[in-house]
Parts: structure tokens; C-alpha cells; sequence
């Protein structure tokens, strides 16, 4: 009883256009919730470095709580708990327009906003104080020394890490199947149910995440090679 | 993390497939009569078909039958006494467990169809269900017609999902892994209806906080005859599978065990109907 490959299962009926649906589905719920954890990330990323503690305690809340718990108990965190605190009218507009989606997107969005902050912050504490005072002495106030020394630099430095976390995000949205959000992961099962390959489709889905993580790397790669600031990050080579 | 499960368990059925040659050349009779046991695949959580209860003791009207039934059949047949064991299959690796000699009968909740008739053998049909929907005590859903635009929940991988995609492509389906993921769902009003196999709904129903608040709907709209599965090909050990439950049916145990699980006192009270009744003694043919 040798298993034998039927790789045309990839591509006769059906299976082609639920991968590819799969596929933007996935991409769909990775970019708007990666535009969400960035935007988390910079601001509660610098708040954690700010000289006023009860913002810093308000960030580091945010950070320890959202990062510390796993991302499946978010996931049905945002499809079954938030949904009740909503008025009924809110509620029954939700659950007519994609509720599922949009709760992956804030549980993913969220998430990975607190563990983008701890890349954010560990970029903004790598610049010396001498900097943060330099502007100070310039004139400017502290929301403009984030705003236009502070966060800029820092995003530079952290383009590597920052990258590394943008893939855990995309690879992560596969959870989202737990809460019937049909995305890459989900499609590849679905090829499993209707021509009971498994390995086939297993193998589909493993390509379509590499090619995608791949790809995003070298991108992030010419990025940090066009933003790098001469002098200030060297590279090897 | 089911998927990992599912390609570790591949791995280890073809480890098994490369070492089984040997072995297969055996019948299951010689098997079971040479190791004295019969070895069944079944379900941990699949009342009332196989279930572990409260005692903590592998029980269920599936696991009744094997031991009632096609046991004493087996050890007529063997001039022996044998022993069952009892191992945990899923649907993903029900299959390759029985090719890989792990297992010598699947015993649980497992539908015949002609797909699954081209790589294992099945028995009589043991259960008739088909598949319904779960809906709120007050909704206004009555079946596979008033689905239309609704939301519609069903277990990933089932055939009741495929059915619907095929016949009410506008129903929105949402398709969960588990089933308690898919009645939280329901509960909550994420979904309006939840749809799997009948007599699943009806033991959901039965272990709910509140089962007066749910219904179950709708006629049967896919057919989902329930049978034990085995290796192919070997028909001396399906004759003696069959003997076993034809003479549990004709002898009137079979509505016993029917009655012990699934009577008005029953762990998922689902009357039989007299169609049913009637399949079932039809598939008996005389001695």
C-alpha cells in the first residue's frame, strides 16, 4: 500500500479557485491587520519610552496583557465576547456583514500590535539619550522630538525584526479558521474533504505561505537598504 | 493544529503501510483468532454512538453492538472466546488505521458511501440518519428551503456542508472545526441555523443548558446510513460482522440496545421510525 500522489487534484474542479480565494482572503485580513498592529505598535511603542509614567504603565498594560495571552483565546475573544457588549441593532449589522472577518482582523491586529510595540520600543531605547536632549535643546516639544527625530530613526533600525513579525502575523491568520473564516489554511482542508489528499493539499498551502513570506522578506530587504541612514547603520560587506 | 495531527498520523500510517505487507496476507479471522482479540476503531465523544461518561467507562450504543452482537458472532464462527479492544479513531485516520492493521473494524459514527466503499468494506447499515438543521425555539427556518440568505453553520469537512454548497448556493455558510465552536455560534446569533447529521443535533440538544430553547428541523436532506468499516477483501470476516448483526436485529437485541440509548430515557431520546424499523429487518436475509 504505497500512497500514491495525484498532484491534478490541485488543479481540476474546484480546487484552484478556492485556494486562490483563500489566498486573498488571507491577504486581505494580514494587511489590514498588520496597518493596525503598526499603528498600535508606534504608539504604545513610544509611549513605553515616554518621561510620564502613566502613559508608559497605560502602554506597558496593553503590551503584557494583549501579547500574554494566546492568540486563539483573541480569536474567540473578538467573535464571542465582544460581540454581546454591542447594542443589538450594532450586533445583528455585524453579524450580517462579516463578523468573522472582522473580528480575525482586530484579534490578529491587536495582538501583534503589542509584540510590534516591543520591537518599536527596543529600536526607540537603541538611540542614545544624547539625541531625545540634543532636540530638546532645538526647541522642540516632546511630541515633536517623537514625532520627527525619535520615531523615524527608530523605524530604521527596526526593519528586521519588524519584518519577522509582519510574517508571524501573515502565518499566523491561519488561526482564523478556528472562527469559519475561509482563508488559506481553511481552503487547503477543504481540498482535503472534497478529494481525500491530504498531502496534496498540505503541500499546496506550504508553497503558497513560503513563496508569499519569501517574497515580502526581499522586499523588506531593498526597503532597509533604501531607508538606511549612512553612518548610522553598517552594514556587512 | 488538527493539521499537524492529521500529517503526523499520515506519516505514521505509512511508516505502518511499508511494515504491514507481511501481515496482510493474513485474514482477519486468522488474526483474530491467533491474537484471541478483536480490535475496533471508535469515538471518545460521539454520544451516543461512542462516548466516554461520567464513570470515565468507553460506552455507547456502536461499542454495544460490537460487544453484543458481532462478538458473539466471531466466537461462534472461531469455536473461541475473544476479547475486544477498544482504540480511538477519527475521521481523518479511521482509514488508515484499518489499512495499516491497527485496527481490524471501525465502530463508531461512520457513513457509508460509494467514495469510501472504494478503499474499505462496510457491513450492514446499522443507523439511518440524514442530515437536519438546530435552530432557536422561535425561528422561523423549516428546512433546507427556508435557508436561502441565512447563515448556516456545519462542521468543517462534513458532507451537509458540500450539499448545501451545491444545492442553496446562496445560503452563507460558515463552517467551523468543532462542533462547539459552531452551537456557541448558534447560541450567540452569529449563525441562524446549525446543520449536521440528525441524531447529532438531537444529542447536542439533549446536553444543553436549556434543550427546551432548541429545535431540530428540517427533513432529511442528505441520506447518512451509518456501517461498520473493515479492510477489503475479505469476505469471511464481513459475513461473520453481518451475521452477527442480522441475528441482533432478528432476535429483537438490536431494538433493545436501539431503545437503551436512544428511548425516551435514553442518552439522546430519537424515536425510530417505522421505515426505519422496516429497513432494518429487510436488510436480514434468512438463514
Amino acid at each position: 500500500m504505497r500512497y500514491e500522489f495525484k498532484w491534478s487534484v490541485l488543479w481540476s474542479g474546484q480546487s484552484g479557485s478556492w485556494l486562490l480565494q483563500g489566498l486573498v482572503t488571507t491577504l486581505a485580513i494580514s494587511g489590514l491587520a498588520w496597518l493596525l498592529a503598526v499603528a498600535l505598535g508606534i504608539v504604545s511603542g513610544a509611549l513605553r519610552t515616554v518621561p510620564w509614567k502613566p502613559l508608559r504603565a497605560v502602554a506597558t498594560f496593553y503590551v503584557e496583557f494583549f501579547r500574554n495571552v494566546p492568540l486563539l483565546v483573541w480569536m474567540f475573544f473578538w467573535y464571542f465576547g465582544v460581540p454581546p457588549l454591542l447594542p443589538q441593532v450594532a450586533r445583528e449589522w455585524l453579524f450580517d456583514h462579516a463578523a468573522e472577518f472582522w473580528a480575525a482582523m482586530c484579534a490578529l491586529g491587536v495582538y501583534h500590535g503589542a509584540r510590534m510595540s516591543e520591537v518599536i520600543r527596543s529600536g526607540i531605547q537603541s538611540i542614545p539619550r544624547t539625541q531625545f536632549e540634543a532636540a530638546v535643546a532645538m526647541g522642540l516639544t516632546t511630541f515633536q522630538v517623537y514625532r520627527l527625530v525619535i520615531v523615524p530613526i527608530a523605524l530604521r533600525l527596526i526593519v528586521p525584526p519588524a519584518t519577522s513579525e509582519s510574517l508571524n502575523l501573515l502565518k499566523n491568520s491561519s488561526v482564523a479558521l478556528t472562527i469559519s473564516v475561509a482563508e488559506l489554511t481553511f481552503q487547503t482542508r477543504q481540498i482535503e474533504t472534497y478529494t481525500a489528499r491530504a498531502i496534496e493539499a498540505l503541500t499546496a498551502g506550504t508553497v503558497i505561505y513560503l513563496v508569499l513570506c519569501v517574497g515580502i522578506a526581499t522586499v523588506m530587504a531593498r526597503v532597509e537598504r533604501h531607508f538606511a541612514i549612512p553612518g548610522l547603520i553598517t552594514r556587512g560587506g | 493544529m488538527r493539521g499537524v495531527r492529521t500529517v503526523l498520523f499520515l506519516m505514521f500510517g505509512l511508516a505502518l503501510s511499508v511494515a504491514a505487507p507481511a501481515l496482510a496476507q493474513q485474514s482477519t479471522l486468522e488474526k483474530i483468532n491467533a491474537t484471541g482479540v478483536l480490535t475496533i476503531g471508535t469515538r471518545t465523544a460521539s454520544p451516543p454512538f461512542a462516548f466516554v461518561n461520567k464513570q470515565n467507562e468507553w460506552v455507547g450504543f456502536s461499542i454495544d453492538l460490537v460487544e453484543q452482537a458481532v462478538k458473539p458472532a466471531i466466537e461462534r464462527k472461531l469455536g473461541k472466546p475473544i476479547k475486544v479492544e477498544k482504540k480511538e479513531s477519527t475521521p481523518p485516520t479511521r482509514i488508515p488505521l484499518l489499512t495499516a492493521n491497527a485496527v481490524d473494524l471501525i465502530a463508531g459514527t461512520m457513513t457509508d458511501t460509494r467514495a469510501r466503499r472504494e478503499s474499505v468494506d462496510f457491513s450492514l447499515t446499522f443507523f439511518v440518519t440524514g442530515a437536519q438543521f438546530l435552530v432557536k425555539r422561535t425561528s422561523a427556518i423549516k428546512g433546507i428551503e427556508s435557508i436561502a440568505g441565512r447563515r448556516v453553520a456545519a462542521q468543517q469537512g462534513s458532507t451537509n456542508a458540500k450539499i448545501i454548497r451545491e444545492r442553496v448556493p446562496t445560503a452563507r455558510l460558515q463552517e467551523f472545526p468543532d462542533q462547539p465552536a459552531a452551537f456557541q455560534a448558534l447560541s450567540q446569533g452569529q449563525v441562524d441555523a446549525y446543520t449536521n447529521d440528525g441524531i447529532q443535533l438531537y444529542g447536542l440538544r439533549a446536553k444543553a443548558p436549556r434543550p427546551n430553547d432548541w429545535k431540530v428541523v428540517g427533513d432529511f436532506f442528505s441520506y447518512e446510513p451509518y456501517g461498520m468499516a473493515m479492510r477489503k477483501n475479505d469476505s469471511d470476516f464481513r459475513h461473520a460482522v453481518n451475521v452477527g448483526l442480522m441475528e441482533a436485529i432478528e432476535s429483537g437485541k438490536y431494538f433493545e440496545l436501539y431503545d437503551k440509548w436512544f428511548g425516551p430515557n435514553g442518552e439522546a431520546p430519537y424515536p425510530l421510525t417505522p421505515e426505519n424499523r422496516r429497513f432494518l429487518i429487510m436488510q436480514v436475509v434468512p438463514k
